[in-house]
């Protein structure tokens, strides 16, 4: 079981890619409906900590546990349907599906959950409203600006209601004045839904929407000073 | 000059290392050719030094070029195999000169003994000299004594085989040595020459040399068409293939060419150095085709194809049509580089793809198959295939019109269908939606598909049709013609008489019947031309043998009858006649009147035209009464009726008939050599079809596998919200089987089409192989189910989160 409160807790967790140790003895809780921003520099381990928390990727060594679960202890098949059903992922490009429109990408995660077409499509322009692109809904991901695809990244995250939302630096292609807007809807969107959030920035402007600040270095994670 | 100074030309402009200069060197301009030259020198040295990626381009672009050239020299290489082979025949032959020489002591008697053995045409010639310096063919160097013989290679291994034992019986002449490669025809040929003490005239023609003034026959219809279609089908995967493989790594050369931009290259020289890229690839393609054909072409010692086989050393294009395949295949490659880069535009900081969206118009696409067809159609409608440069053109450019015609339908026919398909699952709209968005790589790879499989389609037609025609030929004549008869000069009808004995006593032979038979016709009158049309026949046989040809009411020693086959006032009892007609135009020969008797009586013959040379006859009569050495060209007609149950009975007969006389000639049904060698092309053909298709499969995989290389980061993050890997999969699939599909249809229809059109060319009736074609259909959804298995581990692999990685 995890501590109470703790929605997501790891313990220990290393990684090494090669010879290069990615995350050195890392321990990591987060509480449900909390915002934590995950800061350090490049290469400190934070995306591998993300994927790790996330269960995309199995660590060398430590555990990672979701509610009564442990993650590391699932098989691919087990984590897939969680990522399915209980997460949530924005990624620094959006990585939406090119070929299909924004409406069918945010349709698409629930689509994967089993929900019919329409009313999949149905949702999904209701969050692609909440998240003030509801006109870009027929386009394709590159006939819109970068701001516009991060929201429409967002949106497909937060489609199914996630328990927790992974984002790795979801604004870290876009100027500033897009990246608070969109950090803005993220974090708004994120609590109205009750979902807690592991943002990966390197950003102090972007940390600053969070609740509390780990900082990874030489994958080691701690708690930031001052932090709440 | 622009400011965007080429990178050659910032090459040109580096000053020498040891000198400090104040200020850098200025430029010098280059000359275009030079630049040319320079850039397609760097794109080669890009190609070589590219790494993995650009290694396997180069490797995919060589192969396809490779394949590409040695089909185009096999190709080029037809007119002048045909012409060797043409030439090896007629320098050893001089039968059926029409006039002999004298005597002398360098004449010889020459005479055809050509046999079958086991359904294999074997070419036997009988020599007599006449004097001590007789002509020598070709590949031998003195003509073989009486009772020896002259062997190929490949006859000499068959008598030494178990399974030339009965033949051993046949050729029972003492091998005294082998016949070099000058005498024969192909490598695979069975032939003998043989020395004769018996051959005498006129089974024998008397010749003073080898070597016979003849004009080779044009090619069979068939085999311009099987020429024709089998370069056209090969050659557009290939291109396809080509076309394809250029495109490999596409991704790394942008970013490669992206950072020449910024360096100061500008638009052309990109360009220039791409098509560098591919020309090296094109250049070691052509080494590796000009190999390839050289292994190939051995191969050709192997095959025998409507009683052609050829040595290796033959098959050579001119040097015309080298120089243009060496110069033309690589430009080609260039060219296709250069065409897939239009509407892109490297800039220094990436590509911009500045294509817009084009909206693919039917007009001109349909008028390319209707164009081919419009080519083909007339030919189809003549009665006969005349070979002429401009019918030869024609077929070419109708046959390649329509097949070219259905590449060009295929990405209307994709797009139009795509357009129209909505919902289903997943994996289905992802797969639409991609073909939705570019259905232009998957189209291109799978045009390859389409060209080889209506091209396959039509020639198997071709050669089904072919082959059901030969069958139904061999069938046909089975009815008109018994099934074995043999005919050859005689002066005697004891000699006959022996002959049918022979062959009663040869194992399994049930019945045999014969006759004497010659032409003889009117007795000409002084000082008026002959009249050819006067020529009738007589049949000379004792009255058990000539019971066999006509109902005869009674019959004794001297009798003669006339049949009905004749006008009676042209032919009646007491005219006379001449035995010796003028067979020959310019030989008039001395007349031998013969008076028919005035008791002569009719008779009706039971089998009109049942001889092997399909004459009636008009006079029967029996050996005593008339001279028999009067007759001009006297014949021995021998049917005979075998066993067919009893294994190798033909060939005892055919053994017996050997030494009766080793001249005869037969007239069989027995044996379809066609058969055999059609269906081992087919097979052949078939198998050629299959590796053309896993071809295009790579190419398929390939554009696939780029794809997902494009899109890995997407894939990564598609995997990270927990799509299934399944999912995915099932996508690929149906991204392939879509186009692929559409292209198996529209090949199925341009190549019944196109199959049906060639056999109406040579006048065939039109047949379907229904299994191959669903044999080409199963191999194409073999294609689709191959590309999807090898796609999918670079799919896991493309799914894992490395690609999730910014850092």
């Amino acid at each position: 079981m995890t501590p109470a409160g703790s929605l997501l807790e790891a313990v220990a967790l290393h990684k090494v890619y090669g010879t290069t140790p990615a995350l050195d003895g890392a321990d990591f809780s987060l509480h449900a409906g909390e915002v934590v921003a995950v800061m350090g520099p490049s290469g400190s381990g934070k995306s591998t900590l993300l994927h790790v928390l996330a269960g995309i990727v199995r660590p060398d060594s430590g555990t990672v546990r979701y509610g009564d679960r442990e993650l590391t202890a699932l098989n691919d098949t087990a984590r897939s349907a969680l990522r399915r059903t209980d997460f949530g992922f924005v990624f620094q490009f959006g990585q939406l599906v090119p070929e299909l429109t924004c409406v069918e990408n945010v349709a698409l995660p629930l689509r994967l959950n089993g929900v019919r077409r329409k009313e999949a499509e149905r949702q999904a322009r209701d969050w692609l409203e909440r998240l003030e692109v509801e006109d870009i809904r027929g386009q394709r991901p590159g006939e819109v600006s970068g701001g516009q695809g991060q929201r429409v990244a967002v949106a497909r995250a937060l489609a199914t209601r996630p328990r927790v939302l992974f984002a790795d630096e979801p604004t870290g292609a876009l100027d500033s004045l897009n990246g608070e807007r969109v950090m803005t809807l993220l974090t708004d969107a994120a609590r109205d839904t009750s979902a807690a959030v592991v943002l990966i920035t390197h950003e102090a402007r972007v940390a600053a929407h969070s609740d509390r600040e780990i900082i990874v270095r030489d994958g080691i994670a701690r708690e930031a000073v001052g932090a709440a | 000059m622009s400011p965007l100074r080429s990178l050659a030309d910032r090459r040109t402009s580096r000053t020498d290392p040891g000198t400090a200069p104040q200020h850098p060197a200025p430029a010098r301009p280059r000359s275009r050719p030079r630049a040319w030259a320079d850039d397609l020198v760097m794109g080669m040295r890009f190609a070589a030094g590219g790494g993995r990626e650009g290694w396997i381009r180069t490797a995919l672009t060589a192969i396809a070029v490779a394949l590409g050239v040695a089909v185009l020299l096999i190709g080029a290489s037809v007119p002048t195999l045909m012409d060797a082979w043409h030439g090896r025949e007629k320098a050893r032959e001089n039968l059926g000169q029409r006039h002999e020489p004298p005597r002398g002591d360098t004449t010889v008697l020459y005479a055809s003994s050509d046999t079958v053995f086991h359904g294999q045409a074997i070419r036997g010639r009988l020599v007599r000299p006449d004097g001590a310096h007789p002509p020598v063919p070709p590949g031998m160097s003195q003509l073989p004594g009486p009772g020896r013989m002259l062997v190929s290679p490949a006859l000499k291994k068959l008598l030494d085989s178990p399974d030339g034992a009965l033949l051993r019986e046949r050729l029972d002449y003492r091998v005294t040595g082998i016949i070099g490669d000058a005498g024969l025809s192909g490598p695979a040929e069975l032939t003998y020459v043989a020395g004769s003490a018996t051959l005498h005239e006129p089974s024998g023609y008397r010749i003073d040399h080898f070597g016979k003034a003849w004009d080779p026959p044009p090619m069979r219809p068939p085999a311009v068409l099987l020429v024709i279609m089998t370069c056209v089908a090969l050659l557009t995967p290939v291109m396809v293939f080509i076309g394809t493989s250029v495109r490999v790594g596409n991704e790394q050369r942008e970013r490669r060419l992206a950072a020449l931009r910024l360096v100061g290259s500008d638009v052309a020289t990109t360009r220039r150095i791409a098509s560098g890229e591919s020309l090296f690839g094109s250049l070691l393609g052509l080494a590796a085709g000009a190999l390839l054909f050289l292994g190939l072409r051995q191969l050709a010692a192997l095959i025998t194809l409507w009683d052609i086989n050829v040595f290796p050393a033959d098959i050579s294009p001119g040097p015309l049509p080298a120089t243009l395949i060496a110069v033309l295949v690589p430009a080609a490659s260039v060219l296709v580089t250069l065409f897939a880069q239009r509407g892109v535009t490297v800039e220094p900081l990436g590509v911009v793809r500045n294509r817009p969206a084009v909206r693919r118009r039917l007009w001109w696409r349909v008028l390319l198959p209707v164009l081919g067809a419009a080519l083909l159609l007339p030919l189809a409608r003549e009665q006969q295939w005349t070979d002429s440069p401009f019918n030869t053109v024609r077929l070419a450019v109708g046959s390649m019109l329509l097949l070219f015609g259905v590449t060009a339908l295929l990405p209307w026919l994709v797009d139009t269908v795509v357009s129209r398909l909505h919902g289903g699952p997943v994996p289905w709209q992802l797969a639409v939606r991609r073909l939705q968005l570019s259905s232009g790589s998957a189209t291109r790879a799978v045009t390859g598909i389409t060209v080889a499989v209506a091209g396959a389609i039509a020639i198997h037609m071709l050669f089904t049709g072919m082959q059901a025609g030969y069958t139904e030929a061999y069938a046909q004549s089975s009815k008109e013609r018994p099934d074995l008869a043999y005919w050859g000069h005689t002066d005697s009808w004891r000699q006959t008489e022996q002959a049918l004995a022979a062959l009663r006593a040869t194992p399994g032979v049930k019945s045999a019947r014969g006759a004497l038979t010659a032409n003889i016709g009117q007795v000409p009158v002084p000082g008026h031309p002959a009249d050819d049309t006067g020529y009738m026949t007589i049949a000379v046989g004792n009255c058990a043998e000539l019971r066999k040809l006509a109902a005869l009411p009674s019959c004794g020693s001297g009798d003669v009858f006339l049949t009905d086959q004749r006008d009676k006032d042209v032919i009646r009892p007491g005219a006379t006649i001449d035995l010796n007609p003028r067979l020959i135009e310019d030989d008039p020969p001395e007349p031998h009147p013969w008076q028919i008797p005035h008791n002569t009586r009719p008779t009706h013959l039971l089998s009109p035209g049942v001889g092997p040379n399909h004459y009636s006859f008009d006079l029967l009569a029996t050996p005593s009464a008339l001279d028999i050495g009067r007759l001009n060209s006297s014949d021995m007609e021998l049917t005979v009726d075998y066993d067919r149950n009893l294994p190798d009975a033909i060939e005892h007969i055919r053994n017996t008939t050997a030494h009766i006389a080793p001249a005869l000639y037969e007239s069989s049904t027995v044996d379809n050599p066609h058969d055999q060698q059609l269906s081992s092309v087919r097979n052949g053909l078939f198998a050629g079809a299959v590796v053309t298709l896993l071809l295009i499969g790579a190419g398929l995989i390939i554009t696939t596998v780029e794809q997902l290389h494009e899109r890995r980061r997407m894939l990564s993050s598609l995997h990270a919200f927990g799509t299934r890997r399944a999912s995915l999969g099932w996508s690929i699939l149906w991204q392939t089987a879509v186009p692929v599909t559409l292209g198996l249809a529209l090949a199925l229809g341009c190549g019944l089409t196109l199959g049906a059109l060639l056999l109406s060319i040579i006048d065939n009736g039109v047949t379907v192989d229904w299994p191959v074609v669903a044999g080409m259909a199963g191999i194409g959804a073999g294609v689709i189910l191959f590309v999807t298995a090898l796609s999918l581990p670079p799919l896991w692999r493309m799914m894992r989160p490395d690609g999730l990685r910014t850092e």
